[in-house]
């Protein structure tokens, strides 16, 4: 699934060495919530969820018409995520990783604004193979879009600061084997800020 | 609207709806009974059941005799049982220390005196098991711990190792809180089962309960130091 994202990758890595002035790096940290995984219901309903996770994205871009680039963008975070059902309340169920990787375009909105739109995948990681990832955690298609804010702070570096939204569908082979049908939309929002090498 | 129009707006509709969609839970209700149905006392009629281990229980600790190779397969029993469930409703851990244990894992035949009630199962020829529950006699309480026997008939029979994995991960579904024997062959909490694993029927039975207010609150009759 993630063939078409890591073809463009491995030649976007090889063409840093060529490109590398006009390349456009940069690191954030920050925060990722999503809302919720799946819907159950045994009795009453279960929601399972995932906690406020902090996140680090790490990103490049090369330009590829005046003012307009296309890049990569990598995050992983993690946190944890649990059960809760009404009037029992919430089962911890130990802590999921997730990592993305989204090959997008951005642009111009304003001098300090650049809006990004891409594709790519999501994969989740669970700290143990059990109970909805007995079988292993999914590998998910993804689509997302953001705005970046810059500001120059040194000669060749800038402040970042980035907000996203990405939407995927959500399911795993355990919960397909158990009868689970469709797949449940999970949005995530994040934020994040941190330095990106300036394009002047 | 031409034709391609057409085409657009439904594919919009379609993408939109898939997006928006929510995952769709299965049906749980081909299950079998796994309450215990015991007679009132006093009075007519039957008192229907039910128990599982609380969220503040977990992990029931269970202490297994170091006999006829029980630890090993009671682990494996209990890693079965803990990945039947979605949520980790049930967890279980094997300790070393009989005193607090929850669950009493026996080798050899129950004794014929029984303090509560008795469940049968897995006659078969190569082993056998057993579950003691000490309920008390107001359907109430269900006293700590429970006991679970196995005993293997035959020592030296090639299907020894298959029997005794089976009738422990049968007698582990009884301490879990299936008190009940499942009609169904297929289902590992048949009462004489032949079959390795729990079946998805079972793990619906076994989440099903897990999701039902039970009517047996789990005590320990000397509190733990």
């Amino acid at each position: 699934m993630l063939r078409p994202i890591l073809i463009p990758a491995l030649l976007l890595a090889a063409g840093t060495g060529v490109l590398h002035a006009q390349t456009d790096y940069y690191a954030r940290v920050g925060a990722v919530g999503a809302n919720t995984l799946v819907r159950d219901a045994i009795g009453d309903e279960i929601r399972v969820r995932q906690s406020i996770a902090p996140m680090v994205a790490l990103g490049a871009s090369l330009p590829f018409s005046p003012g307009y680039r296309a890049g990569l963008e990598a995050t992983l975070a993690s946190g944890g995520f649990d059960a809760e059902q009404d009037g029992v309340g919430e089962t911890d169920l130990g802590s999921l990783r997730t990592a993305s990787l989204l090959l997008g375009l951005d642009g111009p909105i304003s001098s300090s604004l650049r809006w990004r739109a891409g594709v790519g995948g999501v994969l989740y990681w669970p700290s143990e193979e059990r109970g909805i990832f007995l079988e292993g955690g999914p590998v998910r298609f993804l689509a997302g879009a953001g705005v970046d804010w810059r500001r120059p702070v040194l000669a060749s570096w800038d402040l970042m600061a980035s907000a996203r939204y990405d939407f995927h569908r959500f399911t795993t082979d355990e919960l397909e084997r158990r009868g689970f049908a469709q797949a449940q939309g999970v949005s995530r929002i994040s934020l994040s800020v941190g330095l990106a090498r300036g394009i002047r | 609207m031409t034709a391609p129009s057409r085409r657009l707006v439904l594919g919009c509709v379609a993408v939109t709806a898939l997006a928006c969609g929510d995952i769709a839970a299965p049906s749980r209700s081909d299950l079998y009974e796994w309450r215990l149905q015991a007679p009132s006392v006093p009075g007519p009629g039957l008192d229907t059941l039910s128990f599982h281990w609380g969220q503040d229980d977990l992990p029931v600790r269970v202490w297994v005799e170091d006999a006829e190779g029980l630890p090993g397969y009671m682990a494996a029993a209990i890693d079965v049982w803990e990945s039947a469930f979605l949520y980790r409703e049930f967890q279980a851990t094997l300790v070393t220390d009989s005193a607090g244990a929850d669950v009493i894992v026996l080798a050899g035949a129950p004794a014929s005196a029984v303090r509560g009630r008795r469940l049968h199962s897995a006659l078969a020829p190569e082993c056998t098991g057993a579950t003691d529950l000490d309920v008390d006699v107001e359907h109430r309480q269900l006293r700590l711990p429970i006991r679970v026997f196995v005993a293997s008939s035959l020592p030296d029979d090639p299907g020894i190792d298959r029997c005794l994995a089976l009738t422990s991960i049968h007698e582990l579904g009884h301490a879990l809180g299936i008190f009940a024997h499942s009609p169904n062959p297929e289902d590992i909490m048949f009462a004489d089962p032949d079959v390795a694993l729990p079946s998805a029927r079972d793990q619906r039975t076994a989440e099903t309960a897990y999701h039902t207010l039970p009517t047996l609150e789990a005590v320990r009759l000397e509190p733990l130091e």
